[in-house]
């Protein structure tokens, strides 16, 4: 009876009852469906031991030693257990039973491609569709709702770039709220992307002294405001550290990462100079009707825990033609967002009329943020 | 000894060549961005997005100004009391003396430099109700109001125009809308009053505690 509250096995609805029926669910009466369909009764005890055996006293370790004082088999014999049993058990035991619905079996296929799916970046195009549309079945079966997840990729002609004029910006942080809701960020945690500097007039650009988080009246007096945010540099050093390659430079520009392949090792983290990458330290907490269902795999579809995620110039929106949220929120119109490639964009006229410069210049990332005054 | 010398000179001039050429900057690689902008907006030949579909039934007016082609959202069907001239059949002197007409407009307040420099003629035409005017008498229309503040703010105007000042209505893509000067400014007080921030962290302050 213990097997009925175990914890791993999410999938298997009816497994129990099979074993009474001794016909297996394929769809078939007769036939069967292969020696599988009684490889997975495992008691609470044979897991043990089954655990036990293959990674022997590893389990008793702690942190360090499991890290330092690693057996030549523990790879494989983790992959066996997490995936193979897990997953695999699971999925088997549910799309060949036959009390299980319809349902429950996608359910079962659906998580299965998903554990086993590859690096959004080498996706091909029908398999960044498939991906998009399993993971939109996936919320259709799981929360009875819909979802319109896009998958389109970079236009031709197209690199993004951003403007910020820093004698307009007021501090009123309407773009930070726009943002938080569009991006479907973390509530409890209040992660946000863009933060707005509070900073003295007449003592330059002195981020040590600024403040990230007033809250009184603004514009407030002898002050001025500016906002900092991923700059989706050219050259962006979060690329490079990346041991998984979950994070790339796509080619209008925007700096993207696929949650799904990110290991949470915060490298990139580290390597921002700009601090413009966040990190799910907790599961990311979204109330359900505050749920933005208009999503881009790259950009705001949910996120889960321990993986980084950042600006995106909102994917989702800029890619269709529309502005990032924080422009469109910006009551003072001192953000400016716009095709650089475009000769006649008002991007490309900021950066030719305006004098404009950029923070840390000097380090060679290219930062796509330019700001100006005017 | 004599014939080392021009081979000698030979080498000199491959290594040298060989040195231009391997040092020449290999394709897709550039000193810095506005290089690569510059090179690769070359060929532009525009974008498949449009941004027209997010304009949300607003009216438009095309105008043209030094070069600048682009849209700007159409004023007067926005006008409370437009046109002016349903209620202003007679010049201003004579509803004043009449006595008898409610009074109008008693909620504007004028907040827009000093009485010295400005009062409502200074804008309104007071010979043909329905337009505005210029300094000089000129007829300005009111979906073309940008007209009457460029007099003044010649510096916000070439801004505008080139879009720095002024947000973009829609999206990034072509067609460009922008607002107009009275879309964000009250025109009879023009000044943006403070507010409070949109949002304060808790969590922030929590964690650098």
């Amino acid at each position: 009876m213990s097997s009925k509250n175990k914890t791993w096995f999410s999938l298997n609805l009816g497994r129990k009852e099979k074993e009474s029926s001794k016909s297996c669910g394929c769809g078939k009466t007769s036939g069967g469906c292969g020696s599988s369909s009684n490889s997975q009764h495992i008691s609470n005890e044979d897991f043990d031991e089954a655990v036990i055996a293959a990674i022997g006293d590893e389990r008793q370790k702690d942190g360090f030693d499991q890290v330092f004082d690693v057996k030549m088999d523990r790879r494989t014999a983790f992959k066996k257990l997490t995936a193979s049993l897990a997953i695999g058990a699971g999925a088997v035991s549910t799309s060949c039973s036959m009390l299980s619905g319809d349902e429950s079996k996608e359910k079962a296929q659906i998580d299965w491609e998903e554990q086993f799916k590859g690096n959004y970046k080498l996706m091909t195009d029908d398999e960044k569709n498939a991906t998009v549309n399993r993971l939109v079945r996936s919320y259709q079966l799981r929360t009875g709702k819909n979802l319109n997840m896009s998958s389109k990729n970079a236009e031709d002609n197209v690199l993004f770039g951003y403007a910020f004029n820093i004698s307009k910006c007021q501090g009123y942080m309407d773009c930070v709220s726009a943002c938080v809701e569009e991006n479907n960020q973390d509530r409890s945690s209040q992660m946000q992307y863009i933060r707005i500097h509070e900073m003295k007039d007449g003592k330059g650009f002195n981020f040590n002294e600024a403040d990230d988080n007033y809250y009184h009246e603004v514009p407030a007096e002898g002050h001025f405001y500016m906002g900092t945010q991923c700059f989706h540099c050219d050259n962006p050093p979060c690329v490079d550290v990346c041991p998984v390659q979950a994070t790339w430079r796509e080619d209008d520009g925007l700096v993207v990462v696929d949650y799904d392949w990110c290991v949470g090792c915060r490298y990139c983290m580290a390597a921002c100079p700009y601090d413009g990458r966040r990190f799910n330290w907790s599961k990311p907490e979204v109330p359900e009707a505050d749920i933005n269902k208009n999503q881009h795999y790259l950009g705001n579809r949910m996120r889960k825990k321990g993986v980084m995620e950042k600006c995106t110039f909102c994917v989702q929106r800029s890619r269709a033609g529309k502005n990032p949220a924080c422009v469109e929120a910006c009551p003072t119109g001192a953000r400016i967002f716009g095709n650089l490639l475009d000769p006649n964009s008002t991007i490309r006229w900021v950066l030719e009329n305006k004098k404009v410069f950029r923070l840390k210049e000097d380090l060679g990332t290219e930062p796509k943020f330019w700001y100006f005054m005017d | 000894m004599k014939h080392i010398r021009p081979i000698m000179k030979r080498l000199a001039y491959v290594s040298l060549i060989l040195v231009v050429f391997f040092s020449c900057k290999h394709e897709e690689e550039y000193h810095d961005i506005m290089d690569k902008i510059e090179s690769e907006s070359a060929n532009y030949d525009g974008v498949s997005v449009s941004s027209e579909a997010f304009l949300d039934d607003i009216k438009t007016v095309k105008i043209y100004e030094d070069g600048h082609a682009f849209l700007i959202p159409e004023r007067k069907s926005q006008i409370k009391s437009y046109n002016c001239t349903e209620c202003h059949v007679k010049p201003i002197g004579e509803l004043e003396k009449d006595g008898s007409a409610k009074k109008a407009h008693w909620d504007i307040d004028i907040n827009h430099a000093n009485s010295k420099t400005m009062n409502c003629a200074t804008c309104h035409n007071t010979d043909s109700m329905d337009d505005l005017t210029s300094l000089t008498g000129q007829q300005i229309d009111f979906n073309k109001s940008y007209n009457l503040c460029s007099q003044c703010h010649t510096k916000q105007f070439e801004d505008w125009k080139g879009g720095a000042h002024g947000k973009r209505i829609g999206g990034w893509a072509p067609p460009r809308v922008s607002m107009t000067c009275v879309n964000c400014h009250n025109p009879h007080d023009p000044h943006i009053a403070s507010k409070w921030p949109a949002r304060f962290n808790t969590q922030k302050v929590i964690e650098r505690e």
